[in-house]
């Protein structure tokens, strides 16, 4: 019901920004969330990431794009704590994360998801969800006996919550499927809707639409639209050039480990160091 | 509650899977109940086995929380389970080198100290890395604890064990003697055969009292733990550790706790057997238990803890059952009129005819019935008798889901007067 106008305001929003920033924009961008200097990693003789330095500022949606092999997941998982770097920094709403535990970088309101979908064996739909919320009471073993008065009023809470988003989410039929039973796509949309419970300042996500049919991406690009006019930053990983160039702006263009450039999806589009990166680049 | 006032009701919730254990389970008791009150099976020595069995579904539904829970790779089941039984044994026994002669209480406690202890020793290294590190770590610990209890004899007392061990309810009030205090009882039902409930039945039924209080207790925070938010992120766990990371777990102390619960749930098995033998040694930390309980797990279902304690019980069966077969095929398929019948004195004693047979020793018939197990398990049932049935919801929150309408609205009418 509340679908259409939802829909409404974020494609207005998005076509404001495509044109220009409009005011109230402008106070937001002026933070950075996410800064990433100098990251290097590399594996043997191979540098996956090579000096790559940018920012992602709050309130955008940042793509990063770039030829296969670019090193796009590999920073991602330097981001999110997963690889150690060899050097650089990542720092968090201004603090330094660099090379910190993936679980306290999530807790710092970092999420990131998967570009294969994680499936939960034996769990069904909103049980899968249920593990998104942070700081649960429940998950402190001794509180299970000494308050659980409290476990089973969060655990209601969050189970509204579910609900709520997997509405939000078309998805509310399939929240007691056996998460593993349900298609590619439907998983993407499950993982996306399962990491905004964790209420994430920033999130990553690492191909959101790689092997889902155009209807459901659709779908998927109108609850990033959603989601970031809630006010949620994201930082994006995608091969669908379509759909990152409608989504995300600005977009950073990765290639062989390190930022080739950055800017407006028209300038990335008519940029020739950008064509000659994913032809091959055999010019340079 | 809802049992006793709606069976049928009950009845119809379960699931196929669980009508089928019922069955399997409710047959079982039929038949053991025939076999003892017609005198072929020893009630005293029928609860013996079930204290054996419940010892092996402690140690399973141990096992469990490690492995079926969280995916915890652990080898050293029997190490754990010699912890708790040495801990015990080494507080109580009348000759044990270092204390002795105290009360159960404080050998239950060491034996818990222990496990505790050793479980943080091999999961500091261990669990930080992938699940097979600690595999190959818990592996060599089980040896290691073994040849310890074995070599330090100046508080183990080594090879030739703690005796003197006394039961559990020493120095309780009323029950250590109220065994002796029991009336003895007759029962016959067949003519000529009586089957004697006497002093030994009464102890042993206080023994598997104590099993059974051990049981409910490990189940009961076992099965609040498996619903909770806790147990859903060692399920997340379980299935893929890089997600639960990713969403903020710290999947390190997660894996720490669940396994040194499971541990002390295994220690609590060995607790039981010290004071059910009364006499403990070395021998009784043979590796071959680990992989009987691991047949138990994967019998019942990873993940289930009603599943864990049938495999516990149905192991126990499987091992001791073949004492009971002194030749294949068994003599009441080869002989006609069969022996249970001819035991019963209905029929004289003249074999009409006899099928040939081979004599058996239970040992070699045991390994193979568990491996014939393993192999049936796996080609036709990978996921176990019993997995879990439902949702692992914290119950509270399924309740509201389902009566949502009324609940809300006594939750406005309190807001509106409510102080808080």
């Amino acid at each position: 019901m509340s679908e259409s106008p939802t829909e409404g305001t974020a494609t207005d929003a998005s076509t404001e920004r495509a044109a220009e920033e409009t005011p109230g924009d402008d106070e937001e961008r002026s933070e950075i969330v996410l800064e990433v200097e100098n990251l290097r990693k590399e594996f043997g003789a191979l540098v996956a990431a090579d000096d790559a330095t940018f920012d992602v500022e709050r309130g955008t949606i940042t793509g990063l794009i770039g030829p296969n092999g670019a090193g796009k997941s590999t920073i991602f998982n330097l981001i999110s704590g997963f690889y150690e770097p060899d050097a650089g920094s990542v720092r968090l709403n201004g603090d330094d994360v660099t090379g910190i535990e993936p679980y306290k970088i999530a807790n710092r309101g970092l999420i990131r998801t998967f570009q294969t979908p994680r499936k939960l064996e034996g769990m069904t739909v909103r049980e899968a969800m249920l593990i998104g919320p942070q700081r649960q009471p429940g998950e402190s073993f001794h509180k299970l006996f000494t308050a659980p008065g409290a476990v089973g009023e969060r655990e209601r809470a969050n189970m509204a919550d579910v609900e709520r988003i997997l509405e939000e989410f078309e998805i509310d039929h399939l929240a007691r499927q056996p998460a593993t039973d349900i298609s590619g796509g439907q998983m993407k949309l499950v993982e996306l809707a399962r990491a905004m419970l964790a209420e994430p300042e920033i999130l990553l996500l690492d191909e959101p639409v790689a092997g889902v049919n155009p209807t459901l991406a659709n779908k998927l690009a109108d609850q990033i639209r959603r989601l970031h006019e809630q006010g949620t930053t994201f930082l994006l990983i995608e091969h669908d050039m379509s759909f990152i160039m409608s989504l995300a702006d600005p977009i950073v263009v990765l290639d062989q480990g390190s930022v080739l450039m950055e800017g407006t999806p028209e300038e990335v589009r008519t940029d020739e160091r950008v064509a000659d990166a994913y032809l091959g680049g055999g010019g340079v | 509650m809802s049992t006793l006032t709606d069976p049928r009701g009950y009845w119809g919730d379960l699931t196929s899977e669980e009508r089928g254990v019922a069955g399997f389970l409710a047959a079982a008791v039929l038949v053991l109940l025939a076999l003892m009150l017609t005198g072929v099976l020893n009630p005293t020595y029928f609860l013996f086995l079930f204290g054996l069995g419940g010892m092996f579904g402690l140690m399973s539904l141990g096992l469990n929380a490690q492995w079926g829970y969280t995916g915890l790779i652990n080898f050293s089941v029997a190490a754990f389970f010699g912890l708790g039984a040495y801990g015990a044994a080494i507080m109580t026994a009348s000759n044990s080198p270092i204390a002795g002669d105290m009360n159960p209480i404080f050998g239950l406690v060491l034996g818990l100290i222990l496990s505790a202890i050793v479980a943080i020793a091999i999961g500091i290294p261990t669990l930080r890395l992938r699940a097979d590190y600690l595999a190959i770590a818990s592996l060599g610990l089980a040896e290691v604890v073994r040849l310890i209890i074995l070599n330090e004899g100046q508080w183990t007392a080594g090879s030739q064990g703690l005796r003197g061990i006394p039961r559990f309810f020493e120095g309780w009030p009323v029950l250590p003697t109220l065994p002796e205090a029991l009336p003895q009882v007759n029962i016959e039902m067949i003519p000529g055969r009586v089957v004697t409930l006497g002093l030994p039945f009464w102890r042993q039924l206080l023994n598997v009292t104590l099993v059974l209080t051990f049981m409910a207790g490990a189940y009961l925070v076992l099965r609040r733990a498996h619903r909770s938010p806790w147990g859903r992120v060692l399920r997340t766990i379980r299935a893929d550790e890089d997600l639960a990371k990713a969403l903020g777990k710290n999947t390190y102390f997660f894996k720490m706790q669940s396994f040194v619960l499971g541990c002390l749930v295994m220690a609590l098995a060995g607790v039981f057997f010290a004071h059910f033998q009364l006499f403990v040694n070395p021998g009784n930390l043979d590796p071959t238990t680990t992989f009987y309980v691991w047949v138990a797990v994967i019998l019942g279902g990873a993940g289930s803890n009603r599943g864990a304690l049938f495999g516990g019980f149905v192991v126990v069966a499987i091992r001791e059952g073949p004492q009971f077969i002194e030749q294949l095929p068994p003599a009441f398929l080869t002989e006609f009129p069969p022996g249970f019948l001819r035991d019963l004195g209905f029929i004289t004693d003249d074999v009409l005819f006899e099928l040939p047979s081979i004599a058996i020793s239970p040992g070699p018939l045991q390994l193979l019935l568990v491996g014939l197990l393993i192999i049936l398990i796996m080609r036709f049932r990978p996921q176990g008798v019993l997995p879990p049935q439902r949702e692992l919801i914290w119950p509270d929150a399924v309740d509201e889901d389902v009566r949502k309408r009324p609940d809300s609205g006594v939750r406005d009418q309190r807001g509106g007067d409510g102080d808080e």
